[in-house]
């Protein structure tokens, strides 16, 4: 106290001053190594202290994509996407639990097997212990609360019409993308796109906060078919039983609406169940119809005669000479089952007679024959888009045989689909006019773009003698509908082995149009190997037509030609008299 | 001094505009998470629907099966498809015609 106070004062002040600069640098220390990690962008720096936090303790997880639904030209559900939830966990908390007992009855396995399964697991962190279970099954396991059992939310595809459709669906694979059929066809449009959300995970893997959606899920656009289930059930239902009947390897059927080239049915067998992937028999989701080619044989005779209208050389009306009854070409003996002797040209096609085909083959050329064909659409392929589908071949020759003509003409030495088939006579029905097909219903006054193919006048032609062949002179009296009037031609051709052309091997055939005032549904039909006598188009194919075009015409609400207008009219008059 | 003044106020000004940012920053992110937590529930309940449209669609073409509608037709209903014979077919100006 005795000291000079202005002495005092000057020591403790710069004492005061240095403390207080030391303490402030320390701070400013502090503050730059802060500015320098959390704010500054440089090695080591903000960004990269940042990535490693959010690697401790950020998580993103998908939202998974609703897929769209796929429905016939009605609307029934063809292909339905439903939640699921598959059940996973993690084997490194999963070990040592002393709940696996509980755990295991719920998954209805037995306690040494899912040892055993996490046992397989044992250096992972992951592990599905249950797949696509339904929510209510997955709540029962997710209930027992056992740690590290977590879930996770998926869609699942059904088939509601299972094998019935089965071909044209197609399938998806177990992370939902399409691979067979129209769910491979359309995968894009069918397929949403899967979102994603971010959320903040404890020491243990549970989600603690979710920080957000960093992108939504956008669902799938359903795709509306056109097919007509209740068409395509019928047909399937009938081919089936043929199956039986006729003793069949394999078969298939399809039928078009001509005028808007929709194809309202396409069936198939063998068949699968889409729904069951035990005992999975791959050749059988082949859709056939489109996949599988062989030689069309007869059923390629009406439109060799288009080509020999064309020429100017014939009409349906031109007398052709077929006896003997078998005819010789370059040392080769096509023969008819009979002398048909002289005939008209309407009558070769309805006899199905190979002298008279060849006859006119001969007078043609391969050349007018061919460039019908490709007019046609044979051997490129339709506009469907279908996976797997094949074109056919048309042969290409520098020179031509008089056998090779013979042969193309009545349909043998190229390939076609059954698809091809029907979209062919299709023609005929659209009096001349050839409709692109599709497998997706179209809009109501959609515009569709149709291609001259032949002349009005030779279409009437040909569907006349069409109709003929289901006449009492033609081969296909099997195909006919009663109370309609239906057309077709029948054809039945050797399987081509190994070793050529195998002999008590066949494919029957048959390709139809109802109702035949005014054509509209084509049907083609490939029965392929059928046995015992009834082996041809004829016998073999010709009856399912009958059952088939008379499901359609009754389904489609065509009024039966048979039922006599006038006496209708006579009763409806008593009837309004009564009143 | 009026220069002063005027700092101090445009100062205290900033002040109070710091402090209601600050507290609307807080009120903001209050109703981001009550909106998330919506979301989720919303999420949760769009889940559960569509569990549930799924399975009625599901069942939906089960029983509309044309299969069980034919069995049913046939079997249990003793059905069967109309005969084309007494099948009559009605001209629509015919029916015009009684109708006037």
């Amino acid at each position: 106290m005795s000291r000079p106070k202005s002495v005092d004062n000057e020591v403790s002040r710069w004492r005061f001053w240095l403390v207080a600069l030391l303490l402030l640098s320390l701070a400013g220390l502090l503050v730059g190594r802060l500015v320098l990690l959390q704010v500054l962008d440089q090695d080591r720096g903000a960004s990269f202290l940042r990535e490693q936090g959010a690697m401790r303790a950020v998580r993103t997880a998908e939202i998974p994509a609703y897929r769209g639904l796929v429905t016939d030209r009605r609307g029934e559900p063809l292909a339905v996407s439903t939640p699921v939830v598959s059940v996973w966990a993690n084997p490194q908390q999963l070990r040592d639990s002393n709940r696996l007992g509980e755990l295991a009855s719920a998954l209805e396995i037995s306690e040494r097997g899912l040892r055993e399964r996490i046992d397989l697991y044992a250096d992972k962190q992951f592990m599905y212990l249950a797949r696509h279970q339904t929510p209510d099954r997955a709540r029962k396991i997710l209930n027992l609360g056992v740690a590290g059992v977590r879930s996770e939310r998926e869609y699942q595809r059904f088939y509601p019409a299972g094998e019935v459709v089965a071909q044209i669906v197609g399938l998806t694979n177990v992370d939902g993308t399409g691979i067979s059929g129209v769910e491979m066809a359309y995968d894009e449009w069918l397929q949403g796109q899967p979102g994603r959300r971010r959320y903040i995970k404890d020491l243990h893997g549970d989600a603690v906060r979710d920080i957000g959606v960093v992108q939504e899920a956008v669902s799938g656009k359903p795709l509306a078919l056109s097919i007509d289930l209740r068409l395509q059930y019928m047909q399937h239902r009938e081919l089936q039983r043929a199956m039986v009947e006729t003793g069949a390897k394999a078969g298939a059927a399809v039928t078009i609406d001509a005028w808007t080239g929709e194809i309202l049915a396409m069936t198939n067998h063998p068949v699968f169940n889409p729904n069951s992937r035990e005992g999975f028999d791959y050749a059988a989701t082949r859709n056939r119809v489109v996949t599988d080619v062989f030689e069309p044989g007869s059923t390629m005779k009406p439109i060799t005669l288009v080509a020999a209208l064309e020429s100017g050389k014939f009409t349906i009306d031109t007398m052709i000479d077929t006896s003997p009854g078998r005819i010789r070409v370059e040392g080769k003996v096509f023969p008819d089952p009979r002398n048909y002797g002289e005939i008209t040209l309407s009558r070769v096609i309805e006899k199905s007679s190979q002298v008279g085909v060849t006859k006119i083959a001969q007078q043609l050329g391969h050349e007018p024959i061919l460039s019908v064909f490709r007019r046609f659409g044979f051997g490129e392929p339709s506009s469907i888009g279908f996976p797997g589908e094949r074109s056919g071949i048309l042969p290409e020759r520098a020179r031509w045989s008089g056998v090779e003509e013979a042969t193309l003409a009545f349909g043998y030495g190229l390939t076609a689909t059954p698809l091809q088939m029907a979209h062919a006579y299709s023609v005929f029905a659209n009096r001349g006019q050839k409709v692109p097909l599709t497998l997706v219903k179209r809009l109501p006054g959609e515009s569709v773009p149709a291609e001259v193919v032949v002349s009005p006048d030779v279409a009437a032609d040909v569907l006349q003698v069409l109709h003929r062949v289901t006449g009492e002179h033609g081969t296909a009296g099997k195909a006919r509908v009663a109370g309609f009037e239906v057309g077709g031609k029948t054809g039945t051709v050797h399987k081509v082995g190994p070793g050529g052309y195998i002999d008590d091997q066949y494919v029957a055939l048959f390709v139809g149009l109802a109702p035949i005032e005014d054509p509209r549904y084509v049907t083609a039909i490939v029965v392929d190997d059928p046995k015992g006598d009834s082996y041809g188009g004829g016998a073999a194919a010709a009856p399912i037509y009958a059952r088939i075009g008379e499901g359609i015409l009754r389904l489609q609400n065509v009024a039966p030609t048979s039922a006599q207008e006038p006496e209708a009219q006579a009763q409806l008059a008593g009837l309004g008299g009564g009143v | 001094m009026r220069q002063s003044s005027k700092t101090n106020l445009a100062g205290s000004l900033l002040g109070v505009f710091i402090v209601v940012s600050a507290l609307g920053l807080i009120y903001s992110s209050h109703l981001c998470r009550g909106f998330y937590a919506q979301l989720q529930d919303l999420e949760a309940n769009r889940w559960a629907l569509q569990e549930d449209y799924s399975r009625l669609l599901l069942e939906h073409s089960t029983l509309a099966s044309p299969h069980r509608v034919a069995r049913i037709a046939s079997e249990d209903l003793d059905m069967e498809k109309p005969l084309l014979d007494p099948a009559r077919v009605l001209d629509s100006s015919a029916v015009k015609r009684v109708a006037e």
